[in-house]
């Protein structure tokens, strides 16, 4: 009798006190940059206020996702990770052996294994030449432009995308351009054609037949995207609507020659101020939604079923509290101006979030200068919750380009923002908000595709991860956000599923028999292997 | 039995009093409107028994429709799944809710007990047919209610033995990264042998050659495939299937966004502390004992069939006794998945020390000074069919990863008070279910069928000695 006194006298103040723990987990974001060893600026002029992408990649082949940095006129960077496991971030300075004029106007970095040796490598997006860099070895890169007849031209790119087409032995690659500086009358209505490099056919790499994809309307970001579930994605282009004249929004059919979507085919037109574009299929039916960044309200694009099957598009931004046009902190009401978005499950509730980089062009008085970037955690009635303040990100700072990538191979992402002027942001994820905190979040589990011959990353390959009725799908791809892009383990929050089943649809289209997998491992998936390998990290 | 009535009783009454709503009846409804705290720290011999006591309350406790029993609008899935359409009827033996108390079915001999056939759970994954009232195989498992007792000491050799796998797993990465070169190592803790994994230089592990648990090395020795984790995991598993009391830390809403997942107008219906309560309860029963017969035959008898039971190779799976490192237990354990309360998301465990326990003083010892445990198991699970000997395959539906004809191998500590026997408790008697193994176990099988007919009655006198005392 007595100890049901004592237990009674203790319950009065328990309950608040646990259950406040009890909500949603908020993941606290702490910025180390410097302590990382990262310290690097994307600076420069007008060229560069655009721009400022970054690449996560493993070039050392320990699985740690490493990283390069477009500087503007500062030069690009390469940081080897050297982060404990779930310890402080840690990075090293490598040189990428290429001249100081190389490693200038750089303005994006997109990672890919163009020629199927293995090894990363890395575009460089610049104002002038773009460059085409051979990964080897323990992180080393040569320029290839001449090896791969890789004509880099001379225009201003700040968008990539990258596909393998069907037969193909490497990677087709389109690169964005933005104004034609040495047009009559720019920057106004001069926007530069977008250029594709299909490569020759043959096992000899060779890229010297450039179509140019006309008209370009200033694209800032593109990503290959099977729209219509058709097996053969389109060519997604999101355009700046500040320098274009009668432009819009775009998306090539990638036939034999490309063609515009139109109006016939049902494409709407759509003017914003596009600077970065993800997919990910954020309410389960097979289709991917789009969220494509602009000066005010960001859109959130969703097939419209009741089109036929054409391209046509509702904005659901509104009705799932993802606008995100104007900045959560401070009193300034002004329009946001966004910059690259992501999809990606930073507190591993199994709902994936979605991140934006902020910031004013330069000095637009229009537009809001202390402009947060945003981390509007989905939820689970399908709306997105803005929690970048209660997270550690709402830095008044220019974000740019970003990449969601788990840096220190904890399970949880980390977060790498390019800020203009101001020096890189490293946002280690401790975990969870909560009174204990930090506190560990959600299941995970993370996934490598091998394939052998050409592709060995399985770029364009969509991964099922099923637990209990939740079909999670992700696509492996390389393209879009703003200027940056990731390739290395497909990160997937499962909530409070402890095992999944994982089915991939690879390239070639074929379904893989289910995978079966416990949560919190790193799994690499080897196409016809029959049972999965777990990866440990050292 | 009357002091347990009157402590349930009584701890409904304090329980309801906090809720605020009609405090002093006597005659509410509610079995319980309170919350038990979270525990932590190294529990006293009297924290413990009072915490034990709770748990068994609430073990006990016959849940009502005030207290959230009951789930309209949930599945009985492990991972929160809504149904499609509320139930005609609250209860219903296939999908659930199927009893309103976990006594309802763990009783025979005592509380914490197993069940007969008549408390026979239907186990489905609960994504699907979530109206279903069929029985037929296709739609789910027929099971029958294992006991608890002595389920800490459980709980307990399964930790030390994942915490071994995996630093054997550790052990060949480490080697292969530093001499460059793959390392295959053997998996044996205890003495059991899980197989081998092969470890790559480069961080690769490969799972192909594991033999009778998970991929994560994770001994799971809950349920009769093996497939959970921990008594808290099962508990918060067990009180949404049978009940409808759903666990905050899996229901809540950091999990689902709501309050009231099952929308039965309850809203937070058991709290942490409620949970650690029941796991308390749970992990300090006092494990199953053997009887020392009063008859000079039977003692005669089970001696000859104690031996036996070596002899033919029935302990190579039932192992008598495996050692134990420490009687610590706690909670929350060390290797739950988010969904179960986690130790990293606590400011400490709680400690219950099983020492404190007077049954505890009865473990013996070995030369290394660890507790054996006399589980007469070895915590793996094990293919259990053949073709010429399928009567454990009479299942149509895999669970969690384990095939339709692989088991986790039953303790038989206990076994002779916890008939009917076989993982759907439709087998009378010992011999059946000695006769029903195959697979793996073929040839323990056929060594006792080969046996005299005097040596198999040895060998049940000796089954018939592994007791729970009353």
């Amino acid at each position: 009798m007595r100890n049901f006194v004592s237990f009674f006298t203790a319950l009065a103040l328990y309950s608040t006190a646990t259950l406040a723990a009890e909500t949603q987990d908020v993941p606290i974001m702490q910025e180390q940059a410097k302590q990382a060893g990262v310290n690097h600026t994307y600076a420069g002029p007008w060229e560069y206020f655009v721009g400022g992408g970054v690449a996560t990649f493993d070039c050392n082949g320990d699985r740690r996702p490493d990283i390069a940095l477009a500087g503007g006129t500062n030069p690009a960077q390469l940081f080897v990770n050297k982060s404990s496991t779930g310890g402080a971030l840690k990075f090293e300075f490598k040189s990428l052996n290429l001249t100081e004029k190389e490693l200038k106007k750089v303005t994006g970095v997109y990672p890919l294994d163009i020629n199927n040796d293995g090894f990363k490598d890395l575009i460089f997006l610049r104002v002038g030449e773009n460059l085409l860099l051979k990964g080897g070895p323990d992180c080393s890169f040569t320029k290839a432009n001449e090896e791969f007849a890789f004509d880099g031209g001379k225009a201003w790119s700040v968008a990539f995308a990258a596909t393998h087409e069907e037969g193909a032995e490497f990677p087709t690659l389109a690169i964005g351009n933005y104004v034609d500086r040495d047009a009559p009358g720019s920057p106004w209505g001069t926007c530069h054609d977008n250029f594709l490099y299909r490569p020759n056919p043959g096992t000899t790499i060779n890229y010297s037949n450039r179509l140019a994809l006309t008209p370009g309307y200033c694209a800032l970001s593109m990503i290959f995207t099977d729209w219509n579930k058709s097996g053969t994605p389109a060519l997604r282009i999101s355009n700046d609507r500040q320098y274009y004249r009668g432009g819009e929004e775009q998306m090539w059919k990638m036939e034999k020659t490309p063609k515009l979507y139109t109006r016939a085919d049902g494409w709407q037109k759509l003017t914003i101020w596009g600077m970065g574009i993800a997919e990910a299929d954020i309410n389960g039916d097979g289709l991917p939604e789009y969220a494509l960044t602009s000066m005010g309200d960001t859109k959130i694009q969703m097939l419209d079923r009741d089109a036929d099957g054409a391209p046509a598009y509702l904005d659901i931004a509104w009705e799932r509290g993802a606008t995100a046009h104007r900045p959560y902190m401070g009193g300034d009401l002004k329009p946001s101006t966004g910059w690259h978005s992501e999809f990606a499950d930073f507190n591993n509730d199994g709902i994936l979030d979605l991140f934006i980089a902020k910031g004013n062009v330069a000095e637009m008085k229009d537009f809001t200068a202390n402009d947060p970037d945003n981390m509007l955690l989905g939820q689970f009635d399908g709306k997105f919750k803005e929690a970048g303040k209660k997270a550690g990100i709402g830095l008044n700072t220019r974000g740019r380009g970003a990449a969601i990538v788990d840096l220190n191979m904890d399970g949880m992402l980390d977060l790498i923002v390019v800020n203009r002027e101001v020096p890189v942001s490293l946002f280690a994820n401790l975990g969870g908000d909560a009174p204990n905190s930090p506190r560990p979040m959600g299941n995970w589990v993370q996934i490598e595709l091998q394939q052998d011959g050409p592709n060995k990353n399985a770029i364009g390959a969509t991964i099922s991860i099923k637990s209990g009725n939740n079909n999670r799908v992700r696509k492996v791809g390389v393209g879009g956000g703003h200027a940056s892009g990731s390739l290395g383990f497909i990160h997937v929050g499962l909530g409070v599923a402890e095992r999944a089943n994982i089915r991939v649809k690879w390239p070639d289209d074929s379904w893989s028999a289910p995978y079966r997998v416990f949560a919190n491992q790193f799994v690499v998936i080897k196409k016809n292997d029959n049972i999965p390998k777990y990866w440990f990290p050292q | 039995m009357q002091f347990k009535l009157r402590t349930a009783t009584f701890f409904a009454l304090v329980l309801y009093a906090n809720s605020g709503l009609a405090a002093d009846k006597p005659w509410s409804e509610n079995a319980i409107s309170g919350h038990v705290p979270m525990p932590q720290g190294v529990l006293s011999k009297q924290a413990l028994d009072q915490l034990v006591e709770q748990g068994e309350a609430l073990f006990s406790a016959k849940f009502t429709t005030p207290d959230g029993a009951g789930r309209p609008m949930a599945t009985q899935a492990i991972i929160p799944t809504k149904r499609k359409r509320p139930p005609s009827q609250q209860f219903n033996r296939v999908t659930g809710t199927d009893s309103n108390a976990c006594s309802s079915c763990h009783n025979e001999p005592i509380i914490g007990g197993a069940g007969n056939f008549v408390s026979n759970v239907f186990v489905s994954e609960g994504f699907n047919s979530q109206g279903s009232d069929s029985i037929d195989p296709q739609f789910s498992n027929e099971r029958n209610t294992n006991h608890v007792l002595g389920s800490g000491l459980i709980e307990l050799l399964a930790r030390e033995m994942t915490a071994d796998l995996v630093a054997l797993r550790k052990q060949a990465l480490n080697e292969a990264r530093k001499n460059n070169k793959t390392v295959e190592i053997s998996l044996t803790t205890k003495g059991v042998d899980f197989g081998t994994l092969s470890a790559s230089p480069d961080g690769l592990v490969d799972l192909s050659q594991l033999d009778g648990l998970d991929t994560d090395l994770v001994i799971r020795p809950f349920s009769q495939k093996g497939v959970m984790t921990s008594l808290r995991q099962f508990t918060i598993n067990a009180l949404n299937h049978h009940h409808g009391m759903q666990a905050v830390e899996r229901f809540g809403t950091r999990w689902t966004g709501e309050d009231d997942f099952d929308k039965d107008g309850i809203t937070n219906e058991l709290l942490p502390g409620d949970i650690s309560a029941l796991v308390a309860w749970q992990a300090t029963l006092a494990p199953p004992t053997r009887l020392k017969p009063k008859q000079e035959v039977w003692q005669t008898a089970a001696a000859k069939g104690d031996a036996l039971f070596d002899d033919i190779r029935c302990s190579s799976c039932h192992i008598k006794a495996l050692p134990l490192n420490s009687l610590q237990f706690s909670d929350p354990g060390p290797v739950d998945a988010a969904g179960t309360t986690r130790d990293s998301e606590v400011k400490a465990s709680a400690i219950y020390d099983l020492a404190l326990r007077g049954w505890a003083t009865k473990l013996a010892k070995n030369d290394k000074g660890q507790f054996m445990v006399p589980l007469f198991g070895d915590l793996k699970r094990h293919a259990m069919t053949d073709a010429e000997n399928d009567k454990f395959g009479n299942e149509l539906l895999s669970q969690r990863f384990v095939e339709r004809s692989v088991f986790a191998t039953s303790e038989l500590w206990g076994i002779a008070s916890t008939g009917p026997y076989g993982h759907r408790g439709d087998m009378t008697t010992l011999r059946e279910v000695i006769e029903a193994h195959g697979g793996e176990a073929k040839q323990s099988r056929d060594n006792y069928m080969a046996l005299s007919e005097d040596d198999r009655d040895n060998i049940i006198a000796f089954l018939k000695t592994l007791v729970i005392e009353q």
